[in-house]
């Protein structure tokens, strides 16, 4: 999933400041299971809103809503004179769903109240990690299912730096497990070390973001 | 004339429940709203706030001692999310002290008067 935090309230109330009458839009996909921006979460920041407004005496209606997702056309139709009706859209969706919401209401006002981080999976019940940086041409197939990538923090391809220290990473120790470390328990542990032995040629980074912003044409779907 | 909100009390039923239960002293009952809850863990941060936001002047989270939950866990995660009440009645410029979560036995009638009564005083010259 796309993962995602709330910006901090007070980046938030003066965003929004100066609109009558806002809609606060939650996402029910992604962001509703990393519990940053669905039907709970928009509840929560309405009611903060509606508190700060009035102890300062800022008259704004807020609304609630939350689609399935906000980065499909169809779903915005349940809430469409809704959004019409707002001066403003405070989205909950990651940025993708912000960016397509005010591409779906042109001329609207659509902000975001979150701060969108990676994509990861759920590691336990509230703690969610990185998993995949969407380089565009994936290599999990060569590091026994573990990405050097996303989960080494210098994305390297042949092996650790020499940062590495009792499997923790030299960034960040109290944090973040060294990929590399990783990778390497789990190739012993599948039998495939002398796998690491072979070189990794250096990355087409093509694929991902240096090539620009990414499209997919699948021609066989395309109206 | 406007109807004045009382404090609101979700009250565990395994235990803060049945100590109100035992309250004799009428204005303490008469000051509080009383919300039935299965467990503390179940008074969600939305629900609470919006009790703020209906003007109630007061919030009571109260549940079963620490390590005596029937669910386990329910009133340890419930401390966790009065704490992050807390900190929306902060981030809207609103006392924190507004919200309380406290853990009572179900015979402890006493601690649960003088909770709501020490509570009422200090709210007492807000506006209700
Ligand atoms: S808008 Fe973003 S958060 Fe919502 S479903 Fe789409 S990708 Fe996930
Ligand atoms: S310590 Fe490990 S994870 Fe950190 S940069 Fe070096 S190899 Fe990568």
């Amino acid at each position: 999933m796309i993962t995602a935090v709330q910006k901090p309230f007070d980046e938030i109330s003066e965003m929004v400041k100066g609109h009558d009458k806002l809609l606060i839009l939650g996402c029910g996909s992604c962001v509703t299971v990393c519990m940053a921006g669905g039907e709970k979460e928009v509840g929560i920041l309405a009611s903060t809103l509606r508190l700060f407004n009035k102890q300062n005496n800022i008259s704004m209606e807020i609304i609630e809503d939350t689609i399935e997702r906000q980065c499909d056309r169809e779903f915005f139709d349940a809430v469409k004179d809704k959004i019409l009706r707002a001066d403003a859209v405070l989205s909950m969706a990651c940025g993708a769903g912000v960016q397509f919401c005010a591409e779906v209401f042109e001329g609207k006002r659509v902000l975001p109240a979150l701060n969108t981080r990676f994509y990861g999976a759920t590691e336990q019940q509230g703690i969610w990690s990185e998993c995949c940086a969407g380089c565009g041409s994936c290599v999990l197939d060569k590091f026994g299912g573990i990405c050097p990538i996303a989960r080494c923090s210098k994305s390297l391809l042949n092996g650790p730096c020499g940062g590495s220290q009792e499997g923790k990473c030299e960034v960040d120790p109290e944090n973040i497990d060294c990929g590399w470390q990783l990778i390497y328990d789990r190739m012993k542990s599948l039998g495939l070390l002398h796998k690491l032995e072979e070189n990794e040629p250096i990355n087409d980074w093509s694929t991902g973001r240096d090539g620009g912003p990414g499209k997919i044409i699948r021609e066989d779907m395309v109206l | 004339m406007r109807e004045k909100k009382k404090i609101i009390a979700f009250c565990c039923e395994n235990s803060s429940l049945k100590a109100a239960y035992a309250v004799t002293d009428q204005s303490i009952l008469d000051a509080i709203e009383i919300i039935r809850l299965p467990c503390s863990g179940k008074a969600e941060i939305g629900l609470v706030l919006k009790c703020f936001e209906n003007g109630h002047p007061g919030v009571l989270i109260l549940g079963c001692p620490v390590d005596n939950c029937k669910y386990l866990t329910g009133n340890v995660r419930a401390r966790k999310r009065v704490g992050m009440v807390k900190k929306a009645l902060r981030e809207a410029g609103i006392d924190e002290n507004r919200v309380q979560m406290d853990f009572i036995s179900s015979v402890d009638s006493h601690k649960f008067m003088n909770i709501v009564k020490e509570m009422e005083e200090r709210l007492a010259p807000t506006a209700r």
